[in-house]
């Protein structure tokens, strides 16, 4: 049996050195989900106490796969197509269900490139636009919905999104939006159009700069009113959630989606790597880096957490200070932020009549509680962060930089993705008969993408971002860790790491890889599968205008149908091709029994 | 004698007219809340009977500005029920009659239209001197002909096009200048140098697959 890249294989393209290689698995790792979903993590986990979960299954988990992956991709120098269909003909599947995923990730993860550019080309304003409510058509004040919700909010939903009501309905695309994710397809496709030639150089750009910004941030972070108690709140460990298993479940996924397992991105990376490349060592440096950054990453995010919540705490100190100013008719100099608790008992005791007449009107304000609103997601990103930026002095200048910090995460993960693709398509030998194929799967992903900008096209980005990628993942990483040890056999692995680095695996890659991987991933998919059962009909947040708040709304039954199709077309690539295969072997078998002269075929 | 008495007994009453037409709760009357402390601080000036005297002018000011057919003077405004918190009622009088009011909606035009003057005269804005039922007119929103962000967005993508150009131009010379190479050697040129996926493979030549690698497959 042939592989069909024989040729492709003497001139395949090369890194310039193997730093490029370094920092493209670095910048590819670090993306949006160590800025929005680890902080989140970590603040529902009993805040400095995740970080033992978190670390326990890297090591355990994250580490080795990556490894794994690296020396695939690092020793069948092809895509992820090519590459396991060269380990075992019959789970070549399990590159084409990569393949697939890689595909639908591409499809929405640009979607969020192109908010990043909406709300950078929104920042060069003198007045944020998300920082006050437009005024209606009379004049007479600000517009309802954005009353009732928040300026921010209603500068995403409304001005960004122009969301629609309900997945049902649909409406046309969002002009500003599509013109956005235009933008980031044509700059994606700059990036990778001459191969690891062109990303090779761009990647010293987008792994290194975030970190600047992150830098920068961390900065002014601290030095804002109120941080420090949103950093006291991450740290403060909470031991009691460890004893919780959804804490370790997190953990483990979190490292597992973080470093981009399963997508194919890694094995086609690593094919363009010098064929004695150092991988263990890279491989390594490259986790540390990944969970480093998450760390990092919270402690800027909590920082500016804290400065909201004490923004939000103090503003509404002082809205309940002119309350009682008012009803009460007291000097103006009476009340202070301080002791305005005070004053409401004594208030209350002095003239409780009068107090009565308040009612619903006083407000209790909570700090904890503010800091406890825990938003993760785009969410966090474009809501909750921008509205912390509004409030700080020179809002333009810090608004512009975290925005070029989101675009450069987003690029550079967008990069792996579409290489992704791009890398095992371009081994098969059909494809290069057409011309272009990295410009084709641009159009093809730019031109379903638009999809996603219509009005209810958010909607279908949760969706997508919920379901597309998940459990196939796991699935596909369940398959490929079972593949390599168990039926390409942990010896011969062994004996091509040694061909490829020098020396033998270390007793902690086989351990793990043998054992520990497999027996955790078997327990995360057992998991994810309970808990989607027991999670009932799945529900998403739908965005009320009238309320000016998100309500929790079921997916109508062909949604639901979309979900399943979403799951099962990639998993099911792997049994599909394994009986494709089969039946092949067997023609081909009983053809050559048939025939005297048996001839070498594909 | 009968004159002087009742000259005297009109000065005596007259205030105490103008203290039953002012009232809190009047109906032609607005009451003004006035938070001095909030909006300057350290800056602040103290309220006191000048102050006062300065809101009537402002106030008669603002009538005669808005009708200005009749005479307003600080008499035809009549100020009540002053708090600590500063806040107090007022009403206004005809200047022909001082006993009639000048209707609830013929004040709140008045001050609407001279709300910015009333403002500056304290050095306050329109949350800080609250005229209580009467709504600020919010600035007339800026419309710019191209919208800003439109702008930018042009910018980037112009500099994206110039790339895109650059790179067009660069790989056609780079193909321009291999041809001129073919023709000056005249001979099969190895592929030094791969274009990556873009342009597919560019090797000479037929592999012989006699020579199968399949070393990766078994090892001795």
């Amino acid at each position: 049996m042939i592989d069909a890249t024989m040729g492709k294989d003497a001139a395949r393209a090369e890194w310039d050195n193997p730093m490029q290689f370094v920092l493209a698995c670095v910048s590819y790792a670090v993306g949006l989900g160590n800025v929005w979903r680890f902080p989140y993590l970590c603040q529902m986990h009993g805040g400095g106490g995740f970080l033992i979960p978190y670390m326990l299954m890297l090591v355990l988990l994250g580490v080795p796969l990556f490894y794994m992956e690296l020396a695939i991709g690092q020793k069948m120098r092809l895509g992820s197509i090519g590459a396991w269909r060269a380990i075992s003909p019959y789970l070549g599947g399990v590159g084409m269900a990569s393949v697939v995923t890689s595909m639908y990730l591409c499809l929405y993860y640009n979607v969020i490139n192109a908010w990043s550019f909406w709300y950078l080309f929104h920042s060069f304003q003198s007045i944020l636009p998300w920082a006050e409510c437009p005024a209606n058509s009379n004049l007479t004040g600000p517009v309802e919905e954005c009353e009732r919700a928040t300026p921010t909010q209603y500068f995403f939903y409304r001005e960004t999104l122009d969301i629609s009501g309900s997945i049902e309905e649909n409406g046309g695309i969002h002009m500003g939006q599509a013109l956005c994710l235009l933008l980031a397809w044509i700059i994606v496709y700059l990036f990778i159009v001459k191969g690891v030639k062109s990303t090779g150089k761009v990647v010293y750009f987008t792994a290194t700069f975030p970190y600047l910004v992150l830098i920068i941030y961390l900065i002014r972070g601290v030095t804002l009113h109120g941080a420090i108690n949103g950093v006291k709140y991450m740290f403060t460990p909470k031991m009691e959630q460890l004893a919780k298993p959804t804490t370790w479940i997190n953990a483990a996924t979190q490292i597992f989606f973080s470093l981009g397992l399963g997508f194919g991105s890694l094995i086609a990376f690593a094919s363009y790597n010098q064929y004695n490349n150092n991988f263990e060592k890279q491989a390594i440096v490259v986790s540390m880096v990944n969970s480093g950054t998450s760390i990092f990453a919270s402690i800027v995010t909590f920082s500016i957490y804290g400065f909201k919540a004490t923004f939000n705490y103090e503003s509404c100190l002082e809205r309940v200070r002119l309350l009682l100013l008012n009803t009460f008719d007291l000097a103006e100099d009476t009340i202070s932020l301080e002791n305005v608790n005070h004053w409401i008992a004594e208030l209350n005791r002095t003239h409780p009549e009068q107090f009565a007449s308040l009612g619903g009107r006083l407000e209790t304000c909570d700090l904890e509680a503010e800091l406890d609103t825990a938003v993760e997601g785009t969410g966090l990103a474009f809501i909750v962060y921008s509205e912390a930026i509004k409030n700080m002095p020179v809002s333009q200048l810090w608004s512009v930089l975290y925005f070029i910090m989101l675009l450069l995460l987003g690029m550079g993960s967008m990069l792996g993705n579409v290489i992704a693709v791009i890398t095992p398509l371009s081994d098969l030998k059909f494809i290069s008969v057409l011309s272009y194929p990295v410009g084709l799967v641009c159009l093809f992903c730019l031109l379903l993408g638009l999809g996603f900008t219509t009005r209810s096209g958010n909607y279908w980005f949760t969706m997508f971002n919920d379901y597309g990628a998940t459990f196939s993942l796991l699935f596909i990483v369940l398959i490929e860790v079972i593949t390599v040890c168990y039926i390409y056999g942990i010896k011969r692995f062994e004996k091509d790491v040694e061909d490829m680095l020098g020396h033998r695996l270390n007793w902690y890659w086989k351990i793990m890889l043998a054992g520990v991987s497999p027996i955790l991933l078997i327990a995360l998919f057992i998991f994810y599968i309970v808990n989607y059962i027991q999670g009932g009909t799945p529900t998403y947040q739908a965005w009320n205008k009238e309320l000016g708040k998100s309500v929790v709304t079921e997916y109508p039954p062909y949604a639901q149908a979309f979900i399943g199709l979403l799951l099962a077309s990639s998993v099911c690539c792997i049994p599909l091709t394994a009986l494709y295969t089969y039946c092949k072997k067997r023609n081909l078998a009983s053809g050559k029994r048939e025939r005297t002269v048996s001839t070498v075929s594909l | 004698m009968l004159v002087r008495i009742l000259v005297l007994l009109y000065l005596a009453g007259a205030p105490a007219l103008a203290q039953t037409l002012c009232q809190p709760n009047a109906s032609n009357g607005y009451r003004v809340r006035i938070s001095i402390k909030t909006a300057l601080g350290n800056q602040a000036y103290e309220w006191n009977e000048n102050e006062m005297f300065l809101f009537r002018a402002t106030m008669a000011f603002a009538m005669r500005r808005c009708y200005k057919t009749e005479t307003y003077n600080v008499d035809n405004i009549i100020v009540c029920n002053q708090t600590l918190r500063v806040s107090f009622w007022f009403v206004v009088t005809s200047p022909e009659n001082s006993t009639m009011l000048i209707p609830k909606a013929d004040v709140e035009k008045a001050v609407s239209m001279s709300r910015h003057r009333i403002n500056n005269a304290f050095l306050l804005t329109d949350r800080t001197l609250e005229f209580l039922g009467i709504h600020p007119t919010l600035a007339e929103p800026v419309n710019p002909d191209t919208p800003p962000w439109l702008i930018v967005f042009g910018v980037v993508i112009g500099a994206v096009f110039a790339g895109i150009i650059a790179l067009l131009v660069s790989s056609l010379l780079q193909k321009r200048r291999k041809e001129k190479g073919m023709m000056e050697d005249g001979q099969d040129e190895e592929d030094m140098q791969v274009k990556g996926v873009e342009n597919g493979n560019v090797l000479d030549g037929i592999y012989n697959r006699g020579f199968t690698d399949d070393d990766r497959f078994t090892k001795l």
